[in-house]
Formats: structure tokens, sequence, C-alpha cells
């Protein structure tokens, strides 16, 4: 059983990511989740889009496949598919994931292949300079919304819940332990585990949003985060709950039939 | 156990003073051979994982390394001092 600091690919060490940038928050809690798991590396698949959070596949010591942009949820099929006994861990953007791959995003919950689906969603398209992507935050300021963004923000995780994963959760990379257990519980889970992680991006986002420094990025994310039972609670109470808030914590968890699992 | 940060690979993020809950990091002063600051230390024997994690058995606290983006920090195998010996001369 490989112990956490093998799944590290540790000649490519140190990685591109941006200073605080939090996909390397995100590749920590995955690879201690999978070797909390006893997974063998040679078992393991780790698929990956384009952008900034697809480049993690790489740090792994695992086998991995950097895909197409928006597909990545379509390799990851066919490697089920072909190999059913593979554990297969999807890393994503939210650009990757919504805006391009929503499709297969939404089909692949529908078929609720085994597999689990980690989504690094930094409200931004980080990679390319900054654009708004389909999770920026009403209001929030990027290349492409100077004036601050009008569209409402696209709730990933709803979206998965209502497409029918099996198992759906959302933390942030201020709550490492909660995310650790959730990936934990989502590779234990048949079926498409959802885990969408709202990580900083100080480079892109927090420098036009004043959020400059990474410390201020994840304290913006420490605030603006409330608990899916106490959003709840709220809501039945007929209590107002801020707009810019976001719920964290485990969105469902079920059995419906899952495609793809092991024999 | 010692707990490190590898200089090598840290890019001076400060999230490690944030997260800390005995807040042995703090902002650093010096710039390295990269230009970067890298943090210090500040009373890293108020660390339960480095004092305790032998006697458990297993990661007691592990905050910084789970959230240090960078893969900077990690705990290394303390040296045993080596036994002094006084050779008197007469």
């Amino acid at each position: 059983m490989p112990s956490v600091s093998e799944w590290y690919r540790a000649d490519r060490m140190p990685h591109i990511f941006c200073t605080g940038c939090g996909n390397g928050t995100v590749l920590n809690c995955t690879l201690q989740a999978a070797s909390d798991m006893g997974w063998e590396i040679d078992d393991t698949v780790f698929v990956s889009g384009i952008g900034c959070s697809s480049r993690a596949s790489g740090y792994t010591a695992a086998d991995s496949l950097h895909t197409t942009h928006g597909r990545a949820l379509a390799f990851a099929t066919g490697v089920k598919m072909a190999h059913p006994e593979f554990n297969v861990v999807v890393f994503t953007g939210d650009g990757d994931l919504s805006a391009i791959g929503g499709n297969h995003f939404i089909h692949a919950c529908r078929r609720n292949i085994d597999m689990t689906v980690i989504c690094m969603n930094n409200m931004i398209y980080g990679m390319t300079g900054g654009q708004g992507s389909p999770c920026t935050p009403r209001g929030a300021f990027s290349t492409t919304t100077p004036y601050g963004a009008q569209e409402p923000t696209f709730d990933l995780a709803e979206l998965a819940v209502a497409a029918g994963a099996n198992y759906v959760s959302r933390w942030t990379t201020y709550h490492v332990k909660q995310l650790t257990d959730s990936i934990k519980t989502g590779m234990e889970t048949p079926g498409l585990s959802f885990i969408e992680t709202m990580s900083q991006c100080p480079t892109s986002y927090g420098r036009k949003n004043k959020l400059r420094q990474p410390l201020d990025m994840i304290e913006y994310l420490r605030d603006h985060s409330i608990l899916i039972s106490k959003k709840r609670r709220l809501e039945a109470e007929g209590k107002v709950i801020p707009d810019t808030t976001f719920a964290v914590g485990e969105f469902v968890r079920r059995s419906r039939p899952v495609m793809g699992l092991k024999r | 156990m010692k707990l490190i940060i590898d200089e090598s690979r840290c890019k001076g993020c400060n999230l490690c003073t944030l997260v800390c809950p005995y807040k042995i990091f703090r902002e650093g002063s010096r710039l390295n051979e990269k230009g970067i600051v890298v943090p210090e230390f500040n009373g890293p024997e108020r660390c339960t994982n480095c004092r305790l994690q032998k006697l458990y058995g297993r990661r007691l606290c592990g905050m910084c390394q789970l959230t240090c983006p960078d893969q900077a920090i990690k705990w290394v195998e303390e040296e045993r001092f080596e036994d002094m010996k006084v050779v008197i001369e007469y």
C-alpha cells in the first residue's frame, strides 16, 4: 500500500501553479484520500481536461490522461468501460466542466458511471487570463466583465444532484479535513461522486476583485461559505440568505443504479 | 519528528500562517536565493505532530501539510544527538 509521498511525481516539483493557488491544496487532499483508500498506483487513472486545474493530473505518480477541453468525462467514461477494475478520478475546472463540457457532465451524472469527479471551482478562467466563467459570482470583475458580472451563477452541485449523481458535496480549500473526508467518501460510494471545491485564484480573480493576497482570498471563501444544514434551516424559517454566500457540505448521498461497477 | 519547509518548493504564499492552530509559522523577513520570502518558525516546539506522532502512531494535525499548495511542508526524522565524550588530559 503506497504512502502519500509516493503518489506525488516528485521529479516534476515544484509545480507551475501561481503563488497561493488552491489547486495544490486540492491535489494534496485527493492524494491523501487515495492513499487512505489503500488504492494501488497502477490501478488508478487520473483524467483531466484543459485549464489550470487540469495540470494537477501531471503531478501524480499514477497514469494520467490530459485530454481535450471539456471532454475529460468522455475520456474517463471510455477508460471505465474498457477497464472497469480501474479507479478513475477526474480533475476538472469550472470552465472545463460547466462551460464547454456541460453536456458531458450532465450525461455522466445521468449514466451514474462509477468515478470520482473533483471540480476545482476558482470562479474564473485562470489560465487564459481571467475571463468570466459560468461560475463567476454576480458583480465580480473579470477581463470580460469589466462592469461586474451580470449573469446568475451556475450552481454545479445542485446541477449534479438534479442530473442524478450518487454523491455530491461542496467544500472550499479552507476546509481541508472535511474536503479529504468528503473525497474519501466519494471514492467509497459506487456511482458518480461529484466534489466541488471552491478554490482561490489570487492571480486572475483576486487581482481584479481587491483580494490580491492569497490570505485575503481564502478568508473570503471561509466567510462566504454557509453550511447546507444551516442554509436549509434558515430557508425553513423564512429568513433571508445573502446572495453572495454559497452552501458547503454534503448535498446528497443515495444509491441509484450504477454503470461500470467493478466486477 | 521535526517540521521543515522545503525552500526549493515554497512560493511564499503564507497560507500556513493562517491555518496553523498553534501559530508556529510567521511571515519571513529575508529573501532566499530564488527571491522568495519563505515563512519562518515561531516556536516550532509547540507543534503537536512533532512531539506526539510517534506516541500515537498516526498523523495528528497536519493542517499545514494538507493546505500547503506547493507541498513544501513535511516532517523528517530528527537525528539523535551524538553522545559527547569528554577526555580529560593530565
